[in-house]
């Protein structure tokens, strides 16, 4: 299949109802949205620089520390979320080239897969968590893992307290764009979109992928590597 | 009809939009891609290939994140100052990363010299060390003691291990 | 300079001003208009400007003697922590940008509003929500960690702390966003014919502010975020009692803060550039200079907070490089200076309150920059870092450099955005009073930090205090001045002078159109065929720069 160009009608730009008062075509408002969306990108992408900065300092100045610690982190629950995370981009993906293409009612279905993928990551990171607790890996001065048995020589609850905050921020991520999946559902089966106007798709998509890309940043780091 | 500008310019066709459409092969390619190399970091973590197995990791995760970005973000077909965009934030991540790591390199250069891990561990050792967790609070501590003397008591380390791959005692040191 | 006539408010007299195109609180309360957001905003930072300010007329006079004359040592603490937080994230951050910037940079593009209006009203939302925690603090326990949060005392002081992060991460957001949207409008919404080389220096200042904004300010939320677990979890990352290194947080500080002063100051110079072509009739001596060397001064800015740390324990090699990069900065900073300099070089001088201020500007803003060198003086810095000349350097450069630009763009926007004009007297009083005080207040400071005088220091070795009482008398002549400065311009308001679209003889796009604006700023598209500043009277076979 060769590549394909998607052509708008030839049609009044004015009068369009999805143009906005202050811009004077299409091209330009959706333009507009996806520069805006990129460097909305650029600042999460370096809010969360500064965790993984903090990791890498861990790792400096504990590195035996880190070592042992991070053993106890569950590798299948990580492997089982790498692989919804990644597969939950291609249905992303996929979704926006639907609605490129003019079809809602696969983007809709796309959308489905995609929020069910981000559903799978929260249960399975719900496992995870619940684990932590109960046998006392909790960050800083909640760790108590020494005393259900669990023997981490030098310091661990820096680095448990590096775990949740990285993974938790990024659950919470996971969480806000699972609800702005949801509302781009609702939006769509509303008939907003259409080959003509899906920048919105677009910018959830690139989100989406956002956190996918931390993910995979995040995931060797903290479960795999030693 | 009147004559359109974007960014000062005039527009030649601004009623067609070229929007580039990825065909499904290259979405394919892509996740395969990606499921092959997650597997490929997966087992690597396996081998023990010492300090080289960040260098490794990352590389590998590096390739993933560029599949990503590139196809399933389109940045390849996408207006060229995104990339700008993009590959400038990653310079000034590099920045931050680079001058803070190189000082603090300085200062674990320093810290071996003045053996100051090694003095912190014979603290340790003599029970004057830093506290872990919540030995800093010993009304927190207490109560945790209580609610593991209700729920069974003692130690459970060994009983759990399994399932979370690898959650095993101090044997698993290396 | 634009084919269209200056004003048409004869032809399209029916429609009214943005101020009263809409009617009730509520239509402000929702508006999406960046005039009216432009305005809410200036109100809100001038009055953060006035409670901080009132902040440190309470601390200078404290120190007008070694003991305790107002207030005890802990709440000094407070009080200059609060004075330094409060200024730097509720005033003079947000104070250029998104008062001036939001209200000129559509008009200055010839755009009918900036790229994303709704997240404009967003933004100011967000900065109101940021102040209610500030508020909070307050009521609270207040904060007494400094504005810098400094671990570990702030990981384990008393005082409300969390509230005061929260508020400052939040206001973090609201300088994101503006940053964000300033520069989507920037590429996306320029007018007809307006290429990069035909904005005006203001739009280009804003513009490399803006870049600073949306890539420094987000590792400083991610830094509060870590003080507020660390302090409520207690991680250990920067706490040494819980294994942590009080160093690296203030790298993470320091690498959002340095660029947050570029934040502050590069819209001054902006608005300097306006104030010194319109009022001494002249075109800008170097434009390209100029417009190059704010993105030059945004990229580098990145790469020099270690000077910051360089008695802090931080690693010689590192200090080197940062003291070496810290030269390098000045140099896109003196080029300006020069420029400007060059540009009122057998200009037709205009001696009304704006240029007043620009010139105030040249002076005050040169002593700050200059002080900056033996500060980013390795050797230099070893003795006099936490002294007050490091606050009478930061005060030349923010007061001298960013305040004085701000006081001198209200006054030469005042027709445009409001529809009146000042009086040109008081003007003038009020500009010497507050360069007086200003200077008063300042300039012995140098001395005092000259001779060991440490900073935040409640009490003092009597050998200080006759600099410090000369230091506290201009305090109160600066305050006098401002207090002037808002009288005169409030009662501006109630005043029946009305200015016209154009009273100074600008030729940038805000001036073409009526003076207050209406609300989608211009009644039709304005094309741009040269450079705004061509002025008419400037003789072109005489070699002037042609675009």
């Amino acid at each position: 299949m060769s590549t394909a160009h998607s052509h708008a009608p030839v049609h009044d730009d004015e009068h369009n109802p999805h143009l906005a008062h202050h811009f004077d075509t299409m091209g330009q408002q959706n333009a507009s949205a996806k520069l805006g969306m990129w460097l909305f990108l650029a600042t999460e992408i370096l809010m969360f620089s500064g965790l993984f900065l903090a990791y890498f300092v861990l790792r400096m100045f504990y590195p035996e520390m880190v070592l042992e610690a991070h053993e106890y982190l569950s590798k299948t629950a990580g492997g089982i979320n790498t692989a919804v995370l990644l597969t939950s981009s291609y249905t992303m993906a996929l979704g926006v080239r639907s609605i490129q293409l003019g079809d809602v009612k696969k983007l809709r279905l796309y959308l489905v897969l995609t929020i069910l993928c981000g559903c799978i990551f929260m249960v399975v990171k719900y496992f995870e968590y619940s684990a932590k607790f109960e046998h006392g890996m909790l960050p800083g001065k909640f760790y108590s893992a020494h005393l259900h048995g669990y023997e981490i020589e030098g310091l661990p609850h820096i680095f448990f307290g590096v775990y949740f905050m990285m993974t938790g921020l990024h659950g919470i991520h996971v969480a806000i764009g699972l609800a702005i999946m949801l509302w781009m559902f609702v939006r769509a089966g509303r008939g907003e979109f259409d080959k003509t106007n899906y920048v919105a798709i677009e910018n959830t998509g690139l989100y989406w992928h956002l956190v996918d890309l931390i993910w995979i940043f995040l995931f060797p780091l903290l479960y795999l590597v030693k | 009809m009147a004559k359109v500008f974007l960014n000062g310019q005039p527009v030649e066709h601004p009623h067609e939009s070229h929007e580039h459409v990825s065909p499904m092969t290259t979405y394919n390619a892509v996740i395969g891609a990606l499921f092959v190399l997650t597997a490929l970091t997966y087992a690597v973590s396996f081998a023990n290939l010492g300090p080289a197995s960040l260098a490794v990791a990352m590389f590998v995760a590096l390739i993933k994140a560029s599949l990503v970005v590139a196809y399933f973000m389109h940045l390849k077909y996408d207006d060229r100052y995104h990339l700008f965009v993009f590959l400038g934030t990653i310079i000034f991540v590099g920045i931050f990363f680079g001058f803070t790591l190189f000082d603090l390199q300085s200062r674990n250069a320093l810290n071996d010299e003045q053996e100051t891990f090694v003095r912190l561990r014979d603290m340790e050792n003599a029970g004057q060390g830093l506290k872990v967790g919540v030995e800093n609070v010993p009304e927190r501590k207490a109560k945790v003691l209580e609610h593991i003397e209700a729920h069974g008591g003692g130690e459970h380390g060994g009983e759990h291990g399994g399932d979370h791959g690898g959650g095993h005692k101090a044997e698993a040191k290396h | 300079m634009t084919t269209q006539p200056a004003v048409h408010s004869d032809h399209h007299a029916e429609e009214p001003s943005y101020l009263v195109s809409k009617r009730g609180i509520m239509s402000w309360l929702v508006t999406v208009d960046h005039k009216r957001l432009g305005i809410m905003y200036m109100v809100a930072v001038l009055f953060f400007f006035l409670f901080a300010g009132v902040l440190a007329v309470a601390l200078r006079t404290e120190l007008f003697t070694p003991n305790q004359d107002l207030m005890s040592a802990q709440t000094y603490n407070q009080v200059f922590t609060l004075h330094g937080a409060i200024m730097t994230f509720l005033f003079i951050i947000p104070s250029v940008p998104a008062a001036l910037g939001n209200f000129l940079l559509p008009l200055m593009l010839g755009a009918k509003d900036v790229a994303f209006p709704r997240l404009n009203l967003l933004s100011f939302y967000v900065y109101c929500v940021a102040s209610i925690f500030f508020i909070g603090t307050l009521i609270n326990g207040g904060l007494d960690t400094g504005w810098t949060f400094y671990t570990p005392y702030s990981t384990s002081t008393g005082t409300a702390v969390i509230w005061a992060t929260t508020g400052a991460f939040i206001a973090g957001f609201s300088s994101i966003l503006t940053g964000l949207n300033f520069v989507v409008t920037v590429h996306k919404m320029r007018a007809p014919g307006m290429n990069w080389n035909r904005m005006p220096l203001f739009v280009w200042a804003i513009y490399s502010t803006a870049i600073i904004q949306v890539l420094a300010t987000p590792v400083l939320a991610i830094t509060l975020l870590l003080i507020i677990i660390e302090r409520s979890l207690g991680i250990g990352i920067f706490d040494p009692a819980m294994g942590g290194d009080p160093v690296l947080f203030q790298h993470f500080f320091w690498f959002y803060s340095h660029p947050a002063v570029y934040i502050m100051i590069l819209p001054g110079f902006g608005i300097i550039s306006e104030l010194i072509t319109v009022h001494s009739r002249k075109h800008i001596f170097g434009y390209k200079a100029i417009a190059l060397s704010s993105v030059a001064i945004a990229i580098i800015s990145f790469l020099v907070w270690g000077h910051h740390l360089f008695v802090s324990g931080q690693s010689e090699l590192a200090g080197v490089l940062f003291s070496f990069l810290t030269f390098a900065v000045g140099v896109p900073t003196a080029i300006k200076v020069f420029s400007w300099v060059a540009t009122l070089y057998k200009g037709s001088i205009q001696y009304n309150t704006p240029m007043w201020y620009a010139m105030i500007f040249l002076w005050t803003f040169t002593v700050g920059g200059l002080t900056g060198l033996p500060l980013s003086t390795l050797a230099i810095d070893v003795h006099l870092h936490d002294t007050y000349f490091v606050v009478a350097h930061f005060h030349y450069v923010m007061v001298g450099g960013t305040v004085i630009a701000f006081i001198g763009g209200i006054h030469h926007w005042w027709p445009k955005m409001t529809g009146k004009l000042y009086n040109e007297t008081a003007g003038k009083i009020g500009a010497f009073l507050v360069f007086v005080g200003f200077n008063v207040t300042f300039m012995t400071q140098f001395f005092l930090g000259h001779q060991g005088m440490p900073r935040r220091y409640y009490a003092y070795l009597p050998e200080y205090q006759s600099l410090h009482q000369v230091s506290t008398i201009g305090t109160y002549i600066l305050a006098l001045g401002l207090f002037w400065t808002m009288f005169y311009l409030l009662a501006s308001l109630f005043g029946k002078s009305k200015a016209t679209g154009n009273p100074w003889g600008g030729v940038s796009l805000e001036w073409q159109t009526q003076s207050p604006p209406i609300e989608h700023n211009f009644h039709d598209t304005p094309h741009v065929h040269g450079s705004p500043y061509d002025f008419p009277e400037i003789d072109k076979s005489a070699g002037a720069h042609a675009h």
